[in-house]
């Protein structure tokens, strides 16, 4: 008897844990896309109004516009930039240590630490980086006041906060391509380019698309640097899907709308997981 | 075996009695949450030391817990069924969703409330606080006027024997004291600043006190309908508009670094009775000499010069199970004696008609010049409509606000008909 509950009595925190703190709030949801709620007062059905709100809110719309934009910067800069990095400590130099822990640390600073930072150093007037435009004989950028550029300026700080993650995967990546590939490249006269392309690209192929998928998911969440940086500002041109969701629930109270955002969003996000799953298998095959 | 099963007993039994003796204690105690700053603390230590000495019941007091910000600890609390008695510090424009959920007293049902407070408050600020339904569910307790504070080197090295109380006198001054000090082709010194940031409640320190300025204290929202579309509201994004377009304003969020009025890299800024202690403490040179005045007008503006309050009242929640007793402790801190504390301890102004003259106000006042000419302003203040999404009225305002006053997409006209024809969507659902 006691035999057959043990192994039920062991999973049981597991499950308790899911019940409360996932299966719940998610079925809870699902039911709450269907109200209007503003968290004190009774819930009223509304049917599928917060869904044709979603499709007839222009907001939401551009918000979903800026996260693609914001992906469209970050993604191939963290790439690039990563696997420069990578490639460059996978080398023989001095210090290896010291520059993978220095690559890594932004990685472990809190993010609001690193918005409030970046903040400072995009200052209009008295910002490090327009001071040292400035003193090259150059202009000032609106870094966060020009709504052409704030949402770059944006990726460009997530990137600098995120590379030392994908310089770790990288490396790892890099370091598991047979050196005797490069070797037998080199007999044969390949430049330093021509490794780079047709042996380290496609060795490390998988761990590109992981970067990829990673920080695609990442950036769906983009939500502490524009609302802590810009507000969601100028002109509405940073404010990110997951910060209005966020303005919806907390500032507005819409709680039957802004779950009905969040289905959505977690909807893409699958998307692009399927995806993910279905260039993995046909990769393998 | 069987001392343990005693234990175990006795353990239970005292269980239940120190259960049982905590909720006889509850019954008889109120708990009252101030806002934690250091000197509403004192204040209500003050008068909750005073009651629990003098009472028949007793009060248990605690700054609000931590949280992003007050009005987030409240719904919280609300919520989850553990709101204070008693919360003094509420904002206005949150007290219309409260008590349209049902989780506030009405206020006006209590013994003696209504004619103390008639006796308190002129006619204007109850008609303000009086909900749809008629009742009253918050007690005006302090207000903080927004004005214009200004460095006094703008009389001194910049020779202007008037203050620029109008749209044109300002945009004067702004062309006057637009400079570049350090030669690098950018303007560094402005005659103001105001945030840029586009979130709803900025609209407290640039717009709304503008407007009311203009509108003699007229409505944003009025029989369910936006009221602002007029030719107040448009004079006003146009005033600010004018002044971002001659860089007469920076664009920049000057407020994330040094504060700019004290390194004088601006000459005014529109701001409450609170920067009186935030400048004398953090002035950089001794000599530096500040003042206030009122908010700027059009040239044609006749009548008095409204702003808007800041109000901050008390609420009494509807967990509360002696609301008449926590009447009773509220008036303590609301008659002519706590007012006086409250203008002496926290350096705020209670939300009390003719403050600028009452006898008892006097000594405080001529010691305090200053605090003074917010006692005059006092006289014309406004808080907002009750409306439950307020917030998201300003939200509105705030979006036009900053595609036409910051970065000039829109004409004042037509963005403050659209905001006005979303603020009418929003009130139709």
């Amino acid at each position: 008897m006691k035999r057959k509950w043990l192994p039920y009595i062991l999973v049981s925190p597991y499950i308790l844990h899911f019940i409360v703190f996932v299966a719940f709030p998610v079925l809870f949801s699902l039911v709450l896309t269907f109200h209007k709620w503003n968290i004190i007062s009774p819930m009223e059905y509304t049917g599928f109004s917060n869904y044709t709100k979603m499709f007839n809110d222009r907001m939401f719309w551009k918000s979903l516009v800026n996260t693609f934009k914001f992906l469209i910067i970050h993604i191939p800069l963290q790439i690039i930039i990563s696997l420069a990095l990578a490639e460059f400590l996978n080398q023989n130099i001095k210090l290896k240590g010291f520059f993978r822990a220095a690559f890594f640390l932004p990685v472990i600073v809190s993010g609001v630490v690193v918005t409030i930072l970046w903040q400072q150093l995009f200052g209009y007037d008295s910002g490090l980086f327009n001071r040292m435009l400035v003193a090259i004989g150059l202009g000032k950028v609106g870094w966060l006041i020009d709504p052409n550029i704030a949402m770059g300026s944006i990726a460009l700080m997530a990137t600098w906060k995120n590379v030392g993650l994908y310089v770790i995967l990288f490396l790892v990546g890099l370091q598991t391509v047979p050196p005797h590939y490069y070797e037998a490249a080199s007999i044969e006269g390949a430049s330093h380019w021509q490794k780079f392309r047709k042996i380290t690209l496609p060795m490390i192929n998988p761990t590109i698309f992981m970067v990829v998928i990673l920080s695609t998911i990442g950036g769906f969440s983009l939500f502490i640097e524009p609302y802590i940086m810009t507000g969601g500002g100028p002109l509405s041109s940073t404010m990110s899907s997951v910060l209005y969701v966020y303005k919806q629930a907390f500032e507005y109270f819409h709680m039957g709308y802004s779950v009905t955002l969040g289905f959505f969003f977690a909807m893409l996000i699958l998307a692009v997981v399927v995806i993910q799953k279905k260039y993995i298998e046909r990769g393998e095959d | 075996m069987k001392n343990i099963k005693h234990i175990m007993v006795i353990l239970i039994l005292l269980l239940f009695y120190s259960c049982n003796k905590s909720k006889n204690e509850n019954e008889n105690t109120l708990l009252y949450w101030s806002s934690n700053n250091m000197h509403e603390i004192e204040f209500t230590r003050h008068f909750v030391d005073k009651w629990n000495d003098e009472g028949t019941s007793k009060i248990r007091f605690q700054p609000i817990p931590e949280g992003q910000s007050s009005e987030e600890v409240i719904l919280a609390s609300v919520v989850g069924k553990t709101t204070p008695d008693i919360y003094a510090n509420m904002w206005q424009g949150s007290v219309t969703m409260y008590a349209n959920a049902g989780v506030l007293i009405p206020l006006d049902t209590l013994e003696g409330f209504t004619e103390f407070i008639k006796e308190r408050c002129s006619q204007e600020t109850i008609e303000e606080i009086t909900a749809d339904d008629g009742h009253i569910y918050q007690v005006p307790w302090k207000i903080n006027p927004i004005m214009t504070i200004y460095n006094k080197r703008l009389n001194n090295d910049f020779g202007f024997s008037e203050l620029p109380n109008t749209y044109n006198a300002y945009l004067k001054a702004g062309e006057a004291i637009k400079k570049d000090k350090n030669n690098d082709g950018y303007v560094d010194q402005w005659v103001g600043y105001t945030e840029v940031k586009v979130l709803w409640y900025q609209r407290f320190f640039n717009f709304y006190p503008l407007y009311l300025a203009a509108s003699n204290g007229g409505h944003l929202i009025k029989d369910n309908k936006a009221a602002f579309n007029n030719e107040h509201a448009i004079g006003v994004f146009r005033f600010l508009q004018e002044l971002y377009n001659k860089e007469y304003y920076s664009k920049e969020r000057l407020s994330a670094g040094q504060d700019r009025f004290i390194t004088e890299d601006i000459f005014t800024k529109w701001t409450g009775p609170w920067e009186i202690n935030h400048v004398d403490k953090f002035k950089q040179r001794d000599d530096f000499e500040f003042g206030f005045f009122p908010m700027q007008v059009p040239e044609d503006h006749e009548g008095p010069i409204y702003t808007y309050a800041d109000p901050k009242n008390i609420v009494i929640f509807n967990t509360c199970v002696q609301p008449q007793e926590a009447w009773n402790f509220i008036k303590t801190l609301i008659d002519k004696e706590g007012d006086k504390q409250l203008l002496e301890i926290t350096g705020q102004l209670p939300n009390r008609k003719n403050i600028e003259t009452e006898e008892i106000f006097q000594d405080y006042l001529n010691k305090n010049p200053k605090v003074k000419i917010f006692a005059k302003q006092a006289n014309y203040v406004k808080g907002v409509d009750n409306c439950e999404v307020i917030v998201e009225v300003f939200d509105i305002i705030s979006q036009e606000y900053e595609a036409c006053v910051i970065y000039n997409k829109k004409t004042p006209e037509k963005a403050i008909e659209d905001a006005a024809k979303a603020v009418d969507n929003l009130l139709r659902d």
